[in-house]
């Protein structure tokens, strides 16, 4: 693909690029995220965290696994994918210092408070969102794992209260993601536009 | 030639976006039938679920538990595949047998002689509850002892009178807070909560803890039966 667009243009336009690194997390990160929260959400209706039995139960449309053993399967399965993925990708942002470079600076919450001009104010709410988002991907993650394994981890579980704050906050990270990736989206859209999505998944 | 390549190109952004959302939309989609799929996804990483529950797991050591004013008595619900069974409790018989030395059976009056232990734990339901509750009565590993089971049992099968059957490891039948449970919240168990003798333990899920047992075998080997709702797709291992 890319040999033959360069054989064809002798200019390649100079659009932003993305690390591979970069590229294959945030692919991986996709994948798990929905088949994180179908099977999450097939696990909320066999007891509804809001309301528990008899309670308003998410459509079929957006669950995966079909009852609740399968939705567990899913979700221990690609608990393994979502985790080893954002933590292999931690180690390599802070490794390679691109957590300094790609992520939100002071210059950044400078720019929201005092700045005046747009394109810049949008690139730093852009970098504000998706660096806002990797620690409620840590939270589900801490929070999945104290309901997961609450007496050989009471420590962590302790840290949550009780146990229908711990369900409440751990079904949260859904809705988070969910608007993020709209606010993601519509930011990339505003800030690099059509270029800057390819540029991720190309 | 302009006006022709614009639209190419948005053809084909277009195409990448629907591509990508028929691609998420068909797996949500799938719901239905997923059955096979969903048993494969477990088969493929189960084995790595239960290294990693075998290797938190302290088997001697106790789960800290809860004071008597956390109990919540409204919080457990009743969960069982078929009902509650009749049990006439005067002739009731507990067998123990299996790979043991001295097999066993025993009333409930023999095992009420025995050293109670009383705890408050967390019972987790793999339905996503948990309830607070007090749980009275002997420690499994009291019975096993007595039973001298011998030095290859790694399992332990439990029947009840409901036909229900399940299968732990060793190393969780004998954790000291693994009691067959006559008493709950202060109070004798009732017929719904497994009388007169039910699995309790604060490091398993709900669909380990069996109710109404009436035969628990200690074995070295696992068959292909490892319990009636493991068989239909839970994980076996099945700790918290």
């Amino acid at each position: 693909m890319a040999a033959s667009k360069a054989g064809k243009r002798s200019k390649p336009p100079a659009g932003p690029k993305q690390e591979l690194a970069a590229k294959i997390f945030h692919g991986l990160n996709i994948i798990s995220l929905i088949v994180m929260i179908g099977s999450g959400l097939q696990i909320y209706n066999a007891n509804p965290v809001f309301g528990g039995r008899g309670a308003w139960t998410f459509p079929r449309t957006f669950l995966l696994g079909g009852w609740l053993g399968g939705g567990r399967n899913w979700h221990f399965a690609a608990m393994w994918l979502f985790a080893l993925n954002l933590l292999v990708y931690g180690v390599y942002i802070f490794w390679t210092r691109r957590w300094e470079k790609r992520f939100v600076s002071q210059g950044d919450l400078q720019v929201l408070q005092k700045g005046q001009n747009p394109k810049r104010k949008n690139y730093a709410w852009h970098r504000l969102i998706y660096t806002g988002i990797v620690p409620v991907l840590i939270l589900a993650i801490i929070s999945g794992l104290a309901m997961y394994k609450p007496a050989q981890l009471p420590w962590l579980s302790g840290l949550f209260g009780n146990w229908q704050t711990l369900r409440v906050i751990h079904f949260i990270t859904v809705p988070i993601v969910i608007i993020f990736v709209i606010g993601h989206f519509l930011l990339s859209q505003k800030v690099g536009g059509y270029r800057l999505i390819k540029s991720m998944f190309t | 030639m302009e006006e022709f390549k614009v639209p190419r190109h948005l053809l084909t952004r277009r195409r990448l976006l629907q591509l990508s959302g028929v691609s998420s939309m068909g797996l949500l989609l799938s719901s239905c039938g997923t059955g096979l799929l969903s048993e494969s996804v477990g088969k493929l990483t189960e084995p790595l679920n239960l290294k990693v529950g075998e290797l938190l797991l302290k088997p001697q050591t106790p789960v800290p538990e809860f004071p008597i004013s956390a109990i919540e008595p409204n919080a457990l619900l009743v969960n069982s595949f078929n009902g509650t069974p009749q049990i006439d409790t005067d002739k009731f018989r507990l067998i123990i047998d299996g790979e043991v030395n001295q097999p066993m059976q025993l009333s409930m009056a023999d095992i009420q002689k025995l050293p109670f232990t009383s705890m408050v734990i967390r019972h987790v339901c793999v339905e996503g509850w948990a309830a607070i509750v007090q749980w009275g009565g002997v420690r499994l590993s009291d019975l096993i002892k007595l039973a001298q089971p011998k030095s290859q049992v790694r399992y332990a099968y439990f029947e009840s009178a409901d036909t229900y059957y399940e299968s732990w490891d060793i190393a969780s039948t004998l954790h000291p807070q693994t009691l067959l449970a006559y008493q709950k919240n202060g109070q004798s168990l009732s017929p719904e909560n497994g009388a007169p003798l039910r699995l309790a333990s604060p490091i398993k899920l709900g669909y380990k803890q069996s109710k109404w047992v009436t035969r628990v075998t200690l074995t070295s080997t696992l068959s292909s039966r490892k319990g009636y709702w493991i068989d239909e797709g839970y994980e076996w291992f099945g700790g918290i």
